[in-house]
């Protein structure tokens, strides 16, 4: 990252340059270095990794206060992770060894850096490398962990209250299987409701995702995205935070959609249960070091892992590293999972600044979309005319 | 007897001079930890200026099936010093925003306010203090405002809420904002300006529950000159106070894209 | 070269990669533009708008009747970009640019760019984040 900054900088300042020198850069190429490392330079890993099996005596680490004698969160985060919530079907152990991660991590990293094929549903989109949008491209915390959830302890969701048996971790694993990174985030970026198409108020399945805005997932429609808390997971790209804290109020930012939480620190009491919100209401405390955050009131509107307006959320955010926080989250809902879960979803720090997502203003997509399936119809219907 | 009425003359005089001569007392507001202003709290307009920022008569709303409810009530404005300097072809655009803020207002269609229309819409924002940041957060469509107070920069790039430094002048807090992108409005009246708009901001506590706010609009696109304008904002004080969600996104579907939808489908029921 | 040894072995990770990513993202892509309208748009950028939730780039493409007509080109958020010190100055007005992608839909003059490519064969922004160096994108 920092190599990469200088190179910017540099480049930035020859504003009169119209083409782009490919010398400037060292020529290290991305898919020969551990995902973790996307730089000529290696990164410095995150002080240690989660929870090893064995660990070196190392100098405590100082978690530095606030002006007002608070565990200092502040400054900017992110959560891109290769780790899926789940547990892979194929792996039963707790831990990869750092040699079996950094294949994990050297895999996905080149399938991100891969062309897609032309004429194919997946070239029919910008390459995210570009942009760079690859989670490659963002720091990755030393994460050894083979699932998110560490809590029931074979990594994977508990079944779902009125499922069968063996059903209940069929929504967690997350599109593209096993290996699915971010199923929260993807899963939470999927539709309200459920299936690709269902929408509040209307239309049917995946058929009908195009017959008016109101049936088209939440995320295209610039409501909420993957990313928004609680609880914190990979948004997919952009998955930046950034943590403020006033005297009595922690905020936590999300960059995607600009989505601010505001969290009052101290006794408050709970809020009125008519009040019911897309991200629910939070109410925080410190206990020692790790700031500790209950939030309740969901309004069940925003995907989450199926889960309706009696989730509750409680999150622990500890600083263990300058560069490191250690964020877990348990969920509870006695009506969705028959038992509370728990995730650890390291938090690592990231370069600022979280430019303005604005996404509804400029929101093209949609409208294209719409039109599109319109002239769509059209066509069909003056072919059938003839 | 004659020296004694010169003494008092003297001295009523020397006292008229004092007092007219002495400043009101200014405020100084608590501080944080890092000894600077407190402006931690909710915070909030109280005034029409979100109708019209130019003093105006009251007037119909756009829609005459929403009858009084709805309708602009007058104010006095929080232009200072007459009306706003617009160049003729800007007042003009002003004049076309006015005919048609049905269809055009940002605000109707959730768009993100910009500043200084989210300063004073007629919803609460509170702001969260610390040294390197002041934030700003504003329940409307989630509007937020970083202020950077450390590591500033320019603009990276335009947007809706403009880019903002600051930094403190004694016991004012002065924000200059620039990287707008010239989409907001400033009010449902249709002022409003480009994205050459520069706005430097003075927030100045006046008590313990308000704050003085003032601002110098410059953007030589649209006006003459620069222009102020300036208003209170009083601190919501209600116990265990918080800001609620206004996701407004889906109160404008149905305008922004009814239009697109399959024929002989109805607008979805409001859930 | 790397890539067409991989290309094969690699589908499979990319299609459970894309699957990884924001389902909604991916998706709407293929129902916003279509996979059977390919377009090479050669002309010069005269605007870059970074905005969100997809940046667009609007392009002036001179057509074989010498008729220059305006193209609108999405591409990814800036977010990231601006992170790492990308801003409005970054490519001036007036940069040539060649964009390989698919029209939309519903048939106006707007495309996906799945390629953004600057007049010396590299793709757009990979110099800043560390792209394999130099030559055209491998298809």
């Amino acid at each position: 990252m920092k190599h990469r900054s200088l190179v910017v900088l540099s480049i930035v300042a020859l504003l009169a340059t119209v083409v782009f020198s490919a010398s400037l850069i060292a020529g290290q190429q991305r898919s020969a270095q551990p995902a973790a490392q996307p730089a000529a330079q290696p990164r410095p890993a995150a002080a240690t990794p989660a929870r090893p099996a064995t660990q070196t005596a190392a100098k405590p680490y100082v978690v530095p206060k606030t002006v007002d004698g608070q565990p200092d969160l502040q400054g900017y985060w992110g959560n891109g992770t290769y780790t899926p919530l789940e547990r892979p079907q194929n792996v039963t152990k707790e831990f990869y060894t750092e040699e079996e991660y950094k294949t994990v991590l050297k895999t996905r990293a080149s399938g991100e850096d891969e062309q897609t094929t032309p004429g194919t549903t997946a070239d029919v989109h910008y390459d995210f490398t570009q942009f760079a949008l690859d989670t490659s491209q963002s720091p990755i915390p030393l994460n050894l962990r083979t699932s998110l959830i560490i809590d029931p302890p074979n990594g994977r969701l508990p079944a779902r209250v009125g499922a069968q048996a063996g059903a209940g971790g069929g929504r967690g694993a997350g599109p593209g299987g096993g290996g699915g990174r971010g199923a929260g985030g993807g899963a939470a970026a999927a539709p309200a409701g459920g299936g690709r198409g269902a929408a509040p108020g209307g239309g049917g399945g995946a058929n009908n995702q195009y017959d008016s805005i109101q049936n088209m997932p939440i995320g295209s429609r610039c409501i909420i995205m993957g990313g928004s808390g609680p609880p914190l997971m990979d948004a997919g790209y952009n998955s930046v935070y950034q943590i403020v804290q006033g005297k009595d109020q922690v905020m936590i930012v999300t960059e995607m959609i600009h989505d601010v939480r505001i969290i009052p620190i101290g006794d408050r009491p709970l809020p009125p249960e008519q009040l019911k919100q897309w991200i629910g209401m939070s109410r925080g405390h410190y206990e020692g070091n790790t700031l500790v955050v209950e939030t309740t009131n969901f309004n069940g509107r925003r995907p989450f892992q199926g889960a309706g307006q009696n989730l509750r959320i409680t999150e622990r955010f500890t600083r263990v590293a300058d560069d490191k926080i250690d964020y877990t989250f348990t969920a509870t809902d006695e009506t969705t999972w028959v038992s509370p879960w728990t995730a650890s979803v390291p938090l690592t720090k990231e370069k600022g600044p979280i430019f303005e997502f604005a996404c509804h203003e400029t929101n093209y997509g949609p409208a294209n979309i719409l039109a599109g399936a319109r002239a769509t119809e059209k066509a069909a219907a003056d072919a059938a005319r003839k | 007897m004659r020296n004694r009425l010169v003494g008092l003359v003297v001295l009523t005089a020397v006292l008229a001079t004092a007092l007219s001569a002495q400043a009101p007392a200014t405020y100084r507001a608590p501080r944080t930890k890092d000894g600077k202003p407190d402006l931690n709290g909710i915070w909030q307009a109280i005034n029409t200026a979100n109708w019209n920022i130019e003093a105006h008569s009251p007037e119909p709303g756009p829609m005459f099936q929403l009858g009084a409810a709805y309708a602009v009530p007058g104010g006095f404005g929080i232009v200072e010093g007459g009306p706003i300097p617009y160049k003729p072809e800007a007042l003009a655009k002003r004049q076309e925003n006015y005919k048609n803020r049905l269809t055009q207002d940002p605000e109707i269609k959730c768009y993100l306010p910009g500043v200084p229309r989210a300063m004073y819409q007629p919803f609460p924002f509170q702001i969260v203090q610390s040294p390197k940041h002041i934030m700003m957060s504003f329940e409307f469509a989630g509007a937020l405002r970083t202020i950077y107070m450390a590591d500033q920069t320019p603009a990276p790039a335009d947007s809706w809420m403009g880019w903002s430094n600051g930094k403190w002048e004694g016991e004012t807090l002065v924000i200059d904002t620039t990287g707008f992108n010239g989409m907001p409005w400033f009010d449902k009246a249709g002022n409003y300006a480009s994205d050459t708009l520069h706005i430097v901001e003075r927030i100045t506590p006046r008590s313990a529950e308000t704050l003085n706010y003032e601002a110098t609009i410059e953007d030589p696109a649209v006006f003459t000159r620069s222009w102020k304008i300036s208003f209170p904002l009083y601190r919501r004080i209600e116990k265990n106070l918080q800001l609620t969600e206004f996701r407004c996104v889906e109160y404008s579907e149905e305008i922004i894209y009814g239009h697109l939808r399959k024929p002989g489908t109805g607008p979805a029921p409001t859930r | 070269m790397k890539a067409t040894r991989l290309k094969l072995a690699a589908i499979a990770t990319i299609v459970a990669l894309l699957g990884a990513v924001p389902v909604w993202a991916h998706h709407a892509f293929a129902a916003e533009f279509d996979v059977n309208k390919p377009v090479t748009l050669k002309g010069t950028m005269t605007k870059w708008d970074m905005v969100n939730p997809h940046s667009w780039f609007h392009v002036d493409v001179k057509g074989p009747d010498g008729k220059v007509v305006e193209w609108m080109v999405e591409g990814g958020s800036p977010n990231t970009l601006i992170r790492l010190g990308v801003t409005k100055y970054t490519i001036k007005p007036g940069t040539e640019l060649t964009v390989e992608g698919y029209q939309a839909k519903e048939g106006s003059n707007k495309a996906v760019g799945r390629n953004f490519i600057l007049p010396d064969g590299t793709r757009l922004f990979l110099s800043l984040s560390g792209a394999v160096p130099g030559g055209a994108p491998d298809k």
